[in-house]
């Protein structure tokens, strides 16, 4: 799991310094940044039109008579096993795959992060009563208490989120609490602290500000892993749910027919390879331009 | 520095040997028959295993009375002839002499007696028990007789006695009660270990009442991919393949370097409605959904038209043409026009409950009956289950409809009366039942003359067709997949392996 | 030291508690039981006196709450329980597949760190030039390929074109047939090598960048030594820190069992053995399987902790 590869990116990230340039111009100008910027705008897209159905054809529409029609003029990457149009399903896949990641790591971030920053900043036994809590669920196996869940909840999308937003919560809490605990030591801290500062603002303005840079960083990053997880799960069938696509859906379907119709495990596994390929270069432009330690490099 | 640099070294030796040419090596072991499928065994208890893996296995390890050949006759086994009495409540079987277990223990009346006492009794747990219970005594007048004394006219019963569930056993392992560790029968192989999720390893009963068995022995692997089983057959590293996913199945059929073996399945696809519940209670809705739905369609999709369209008996002998069947062809505007009546014009939504992967065809049936309910406005939402819970929710009824994948029998009666009767165990998933179809039941029950019963049956069936309870689909093909060289297998509609002793391996 | 890993371990009880009520309250709150996932829809036809009996027989009497509690007991005694299906106890079952985790998770690393660690030291080397770009999108693909996806490939490269499969449901021990136990072992191994590879590589290269920055190394470079030996001495050595942290926890995921791999390439391993135990609702397995990872889960991450203490001197465990 590339939880510390994440961990290890955060520890080393520092309170951001001064900006020369607009944070736009330079995550742009940073090759990482631009390659990755363009792939996730045009997912985003083409995720956005997928969802408001502006797809060539209604994606969960059947043509029976064109059942594994090879990609051709009318169905630009082909149809299913049902005659459906696989660019209209990707389309849609898109937007349910970035949906069960985005909403899974924003759940997941949301919650992580508050959990390790009132841990790492109360600290005493509260801290240790909660990161005890985040060991268990660290400890117990990812995919198996993913099925877990998603055995109880039932399957479907929102189940997906849910079990991908517990796995990563306690990453999230640890990677919070770590820069907190430095933070809350830091000379300007004590003196605000000693000037009679309430901690809700100590908080508040002197450690979330200086959190924010390696959170954007790990935010994306984790919707790269998030994607992939997705894919994994609908894969086992514990995701999105038939008729709707998702990327892992696709190539579900996909295994046993694929060697008649090989565009349909092509494109679909494609096109998760560049989705995360995508937020992965996003996520180390972000790095390089956020973390001053690594700029100008 | 030096270490790791060493540690280096050595790994990437050791990485180089393993990815040596010289993969394939020749197949070693004799006359080993090498099989693999996708399931394992559950359990080795004869009379408790229910799900269709472990029979496979256990069938070449027990051997029942009587067994169906591959036209579904019954043909003997340990019974050599039986007789049914004039008002068929008494069955009186004449057992084989010289068959003996693989414990050297000899096969006698007293081994019937005491497997069918264990079958009955409520503590064994046995699902296969409500076959039986018409029974009510067994008599053993001499050591190669058994006659069994039933409390009702009972054809079929000899039919249920073709079953893996009715396998003889001792009297001495009845004594012991150790079925799930040790499997002993009369059978053609014997069971040298079951390794679960992996293998399983059986080798020739030299002792075996027949001419053979042929092969040494045979060895059963799991690959839980059924891609890859169809990858080890190319690959030449199994003689043998069960195969259950259609979609495999059939990258094999213009294969010159593989026999596929397609059989007509006695399962049956089909789409149960729910009639306890509303809008389903009404005959119309049912009818309408009965109309709109293409079954040729669903089969073409599903399972890339690899079976038949069917009605409620798969059974060759019972078979009725489907032209003769209630709106077997799809017929969208008198769906309609019951809707209409039904008042339901305007549609509805529903759900339907499908168990993941079981089978593999399930979730594209489902996907197929969605899209061509949705042209008469009714909206069908899919919920996707896995199979414990499926089958959880499936035995309490707790379902709007239900994708299934049904098991045939070689007998009308003992097929549907645990659904289509009013004391059917499985009447509370059915939901639906009529006098006539109970009555119809009941005759088809008592009568031995066969072109009577396939009169009844015949009736039985245009009926409940039209009452729709169930909408039923079609039914697939058992595959199963060889080498060449693997000669004398005979494929049959249980996909039963029995024939495995009469392979020969020319290899 | 010693009172350190002490302490870890007094902490580590009631983690795998926590574990241990999660993971049998999780799987008594999902539908169905044993009895129905023996029988199927057969299990309909049992009477309620049959119904009494098996669950007699699978121990499914008793309200959760004692089961768990007699569970825990037998536990604390060293008794996972016992499998029925597999007709031994589950410690045995679980050892049984062990090693294959083990030995997959170990030829996983292997390969890592033979691809990923060359690729990341060369990435650093020649920052920004062609190499490093070729590294780094090696890298990036690495992280982006589903491990189902290339499982699925090399399968069907195999079969089709070069007509071999080296496992087909026939695993054979590395102490049985070495020979044979790799060649089964090397794909999979590598599916799985390869991603982790990618991440090695990343955090190799960051490691190494951030290495040759630093002080002494310039220090290096300024008495004169040659640069070949201030990159590999000096610089690998020191960088290797955080890389070695990141194997020890992958190593641990590794060792949960690769569900989909196994299930491509029909390996016995702990990760199917776990999935499998679920759909039969095989209680006593999941509970023993899940303890199980989680121990070596916790076990790995001390071990971890402590090597990289020994190895690197600025850390200190006695006192916080």
């Amino acid at each position: 799991m590339p939880a510390l590869t994440l961990a290890s990116a955060m520890a080393s990230a520092e309170p951001s310094g001064r900006r020369a340039k607009p944070f736009l111009v330079r995550l742009l100008t940073n090759l990482s940044g631009a390659l990755g910027a363009t792939v996730v705008t045009l997912f985003v897209v083409t995720a956005v039109l997928g969802g408001a159905g502006a797809t060539p054809f209604p994606p969960a529409q059947q043509f029976g008579r064109d059942r594994l029609t090879a990609p051709n003029e009318r169905y630009v990457l082909g149809t299913d096993l049902f005659g459906r149009d696989v660019a209209s399903r990707l389309m849609q896949g898109a937007w349910n795959s970035l949906r069960v990641a985005a909403l899974a790591v924003a759940i997941a971030g949301t919650l992580g992060t508050l959990i390790g920053v009132t841990a790492g900043f109360i600290g005493g036994s509260l801290d240790t009563l909660i990161m005890r809590v985040m060991d268990v669920f660290f400890a117990f196996p990812a995919l198996l208490l993913a099925l877990l869940i998603i055995a109880v909840l039932g399957r479907g999308l929102n189940s997906a989120i849910i079990a991908i937003a517990v796995v990563y919560t306690p990453i999230f809490a640890r990677v919070a609490r770590g820069p907190v605990l430095s933070l809350k030591a830091m000379e300007y801290v004590t003196a605000a602290r000693c000037i009679g500062t309430r901690e809700p603002m100590i908080l508040a303005r002197h450690i979330l500000p200086n959190m924010l840079a390696p959170l954007i960083v790990q935010f994306s990053l984790a919707l790269s892993w998030a994607l992939l997880t997705e894919a994994s799960l609908s894969f086992l069938g514990l995701g999105t749910q038939p008729p709707d696509a998702s990327w892992g859906v696709m190539l579900a379907e996909s295994t046993s027919i694929a060697e008649r119709a090989p565009w349909l495990m092509i494109y679909p596994g494609a096109v998760i390879v560049l989705g995360v390929l995508g937020f992965n270069l996003l996520g180390d432009g972000l790095r390089d331009v956020l973390d001053p330690r690594l700029r100008k490099r | 520095m030096q270490k790791i640099a060493k540690f280096f070294m050595v790994s990437l030796i050791i990485v180089a040997l393993a990815s040596l040419p010289a993969l394939t090596q020749a197949q070693s072991g004799g006359k080993i028959l090498i099989m693999a499928r996708a399931a394992d065994t559950t359990g080795l208890d004869p009379h408790k295993q229910t799900a269709f893996a472990s029979l496979r296995l256990l069938e070449l390890i027990y051997e029942p009375l009587v067994t169906l050949d591959q036209d579904l006759n019954i043909v003997p086994m340990l019974a050599e002839s039986w007789e049914f009495n004039a008002d068929s409540t008494q069955l009186t079987m004449k057992l084989r002499e010289g068959v003996v277990f693989h414990d050297g223990s000899t096969f006698d009346s007293a081994d019937v007696k005491a497997t069918f006492t264990r079958l009955l009794d409520e503590a064994t747990g046995s699902a296969a028990r409500s076959n039986y219970t018409s029974i009510t005594s067994i008599d053993t007048p001499d050591a190669y007789t058994v006659v069994f004394n039933l409390n009702t006219p009972d054809v079929p019963i000899l039919a249920a006695m073709a079953s893996v569930n009715a396998s003889i056993v001792s009297e001495e392992a009845v004594a012991a009660n150790e079925f799930e560790q040790k499997a002993i029968g009369t059978g053609p192989f014997v069971l040298d270990q079951w390794i679960p999720e992996e293998k399983t390893t059986l080798r020739r009963n030299d002792n075996w009442w027949i001419e053979g068995p042929y092969p040494d022995g045979v060895e059963m692997r799991v690959i839980p991919n059924e891609a890859t089983i169809v990858a080890a057959l190319r690959a030449g590293e199994i003689d043998f393949a069960l195969l259950n996913d259609p979609l495999a199945a059939v990258l094999l059929k213009d294969d010159p370097n593989i026999v596929l073996n397609r059989v007509p399945a006695l399962a049956y696809h089909v789409f149960q409605l729910n009639a306890s519940r509303a809008p389903m209670d009404k005959l119309e809705v049912r009818q309408a959904i009965s109309c709109a739905i293409d079954r040729q369609e669903v089969l073409d999709t599903a399972s890339l038209g690899e079976g038949t369209v069917t009605g409620p008996l798969t059974i060759p002998a019972y078979q009725v043409p489907t032209s003769e069947f209630f709106c077997y062809t799809r017929d969208v505007a008198k769906a309609r026009e019951l809707m209409a009546a039904a008042g339901m014009a305007d549609g509805f939504t529903f759900k339907t409950i499908v168990a993941n992967a079981e089978p593999p065809t399930a979730l594209a049936e489902a996907q197929v009956i969605q899209a061509q309910l949705a042209e008469i406005g009714i909206t069908l939402e899919i919920e996707a289950l896995e199979l414990s819970v499926y089958v959880d929710r499936w035995l309490k009824g707790d379902f709007d409809t239900a994708v299934a994948l049904n098991g045939g029998r070689p007998d009308p009666y003992t097929m549907y009366a645990r659904y289509w009767t009013k004391a059917g165990n499985l009447q509370g998933v059915a939901n639906w039942i009529d006098d006539l179809t109970d009555s119809l039941m009941a005759q088809g029950r008592a009568e031995s003359d066969p072109a009577k019963r396939l009169a009844i049956f015949t009736e039985f069936q245009k009926h409940i067709v039209e009452q729709a309870p169930w909408i039923w689909l079609y039914n697939g093909y058992e595959y199963t997949a060889h080498q060449p060289y693997v000669e004398g297998f005979i494929p049959n509609p249980t996909d039963s392996l029995m024939s495995f002793a009469a392979i020969r391996l020319n290899r | 030291m010693l009172r350190y890993i002490a302490q870890r371990l007094i902490a580590f009880l009631p983690t795998l508690l926590g574990v241990s009520v999660l993971v049998f309250f999780a799987m008594r709150l999902i539908p169905g039981d044993a009895i129905t996932a023996q029988l199927g829809t057969e299990a309909g036809m049992l009477t309620p006196t049959q119904r009494a009996a098996l669950e007699r027989y699978y121990g499914l009497d008793k309200p959760p709450v004692e089961q768990y509690f007699i569970w825990l007991g037998e536990v604390t005694q060293g008794n996972l329980g016992f499998s029925i299906r597999h007709g031994k106890p589950v410690l045995e079952v679980i050892l049984d597949r062990f090693p294959l985790t083990l030995q997959l998770a170990l030829m996983s690393v292997i390969i890592a760190l033979l691809i990923g660690i060359p690729i990341g030291v060369l990435s650093a080397i020649y920052h920004n030039t062609l190499i490093d770009l070729i590294g780094r999108l090696f890298a990036l693909i690495g992280l982006a390929l589903p491990n189902f996806l290339v499982g699925t490939l090399i399968i069907y490269i195999l079969s089709v074109y070069f007509k071999i499969l080296p496992n087909s449901g026939n695993y054979v021990s590395f102490g049985d047939d070495p020979r044979r136990n790799l060649e089964q072992m090397i794909f999979p191994a590598f599916t799985l090598g390869f991603a982790l590879a990618a991440s090695l590589m990343r955090m190799t290269r960051s490691a190494m960048l951030e290495v040759l920055r630093e002080d002494y190394i310039r220090t290096a470079r300024s008495k004169g030594l040659r640069e070949r030996r201030v990159t590999y001495s000096h610089a690998l050595r020191n960088a290797l820190i955080p890389v070695v942290t990141l194997l020890g926890v992958q190593a641990g995921y590794l060792l949960g069992g690769a569900v989909i791999v196994e299930q491509i390439f029909a390996l016995p391993g702990l990760g199917r053995l776990a999935v499998n135990a679920i759909s039969q609702r095989e209680y006593a397995l999941v509970q023993g399987v899940t303890l199980f990872i989680a121990f070596n889960f916790v076990m790995i991450n001390l071990a971890v902790d402590v090597i990289y203490a020994s190895i690197d001197p600025r850390i200190s465990y006695g006192k916080r």
